[in-house]
């Protein structure tokens, strides 16, 4: 049975505003571009044979992360790259205030960093703090949404993320002191 | 009158409030506290350069051309009722 060509337009002006967020946030998850790209695609069949049961006008974005989100848990998180460890210490909430207090304490270190030294502090994140900081700092989902895609309380999002961005924060620190864009505090 | 705020309460709320998630109450709160208290202030900056990092920088990787043209085909190809 072929769908009606206002179905398959209905479908295209909905969801593909959304595609490159839900290449980045697969990306992200999947590890590598050739796994997002399967997964991306695997969304958005799923999301076509599903167009009747989404109500038009509501949330395209969160319907879309929801089924990108379950097809990565449910198909190819088995195959995903172990996380790295990370040095929980460092998620002391002013331990990276101390740190800059000296040098940089507005953090304009972080205008220097390139994108793909971004991507890899992102992506040594734990799984749980890695979605978090990307749906929240990289998207911009309001924190209810995130609550709701992620099945947890607000309050859940909002410890994540604290911990999370102080983790990531370190590591965009210790980089831009190796490459020489701010001195260490043991330097000052 | 509005309760003072201590400085680790305001870094707690501080990302919640640059992110417009707080109640006006606790903003009016994070607002007072940053006007006489450098070093919040500072901490404030801090946060907007790192969002501005994650939302710019972050946000500029978009999906490939390819692997838009690629997914847009299959999923013509399923509405014209093919099995990919």
């Amino acid at each position: 049975m072929t769908p009606p060509a206002d179905l398959t337009a209905s479908f295209e002006a909905e969801v593909l505003p959304h595609l490159d967020t839900l290449y980045r946030v697969g990306l992200r998850l999947a590890g590598d571009h050739h796994r997002a790209e399967d997964l991306v695609q695997d969304t958005m069949l799923k999301a076509f044979r599903a167009w009747d049961t989404y109500r038009q006008g509501t949330n395209a974005r969160a319907w879309l992360l929801t089924i990108l989100r379950n097809t990565f848990i449910n198909e190819y998180r088995k195959q995903a790259r172990a996380p790295t460890p990370v040095d929980f210490e460092a998620a002391d909430p002013m331990a990276i205030y101390r740190a800059v207090a000296g040098t940089d304490p507005e953090g304009s270190f972080f205008s220097h960093i390139i994108d793909d030294q971004v991507w890899a502090a992102i992506d040594a994140l734990p799984e749980e703090f890695r979605e978090v900081v990307v749906l929240s700092d990289v998207e911009e989902l309001p924190y209810g949404e995130i609550a709701g895609l992620l099945g947890i309380p607000v309050g859940t999002v909002k410890s994540r993320l604290h911990r999370a961005r102080r983790v990531l924060q370190q590591a965009l620190y210790q980089h831009a002191v190796e490459m020489g864009y701010i001195r260490a505090r043991e330097d000052v | 009158m509005t309760l003072d705020m201590d400085c680790r309460s305001a870094v707690e709320v501080l990302h919640e409030y640059l992110r417009h998630e707080v109640t006006p109450d606790i903003a009016e709160q994070v607002r007072a506290h940053i006007e006489k208290c450098r070093h919040c202030l500072d901490s404030v900056h801090f946060e907007q350069n790192y969002l501005a990092l994650l939302e710019a920088k972050a946000k500029a990787q978009c999906c490939p051309d390819e692997v838009r043209e690629r997914i847009l085909a299959t999923l013509r190809s399923a509405a014209q009722g093919g099995d990919p």
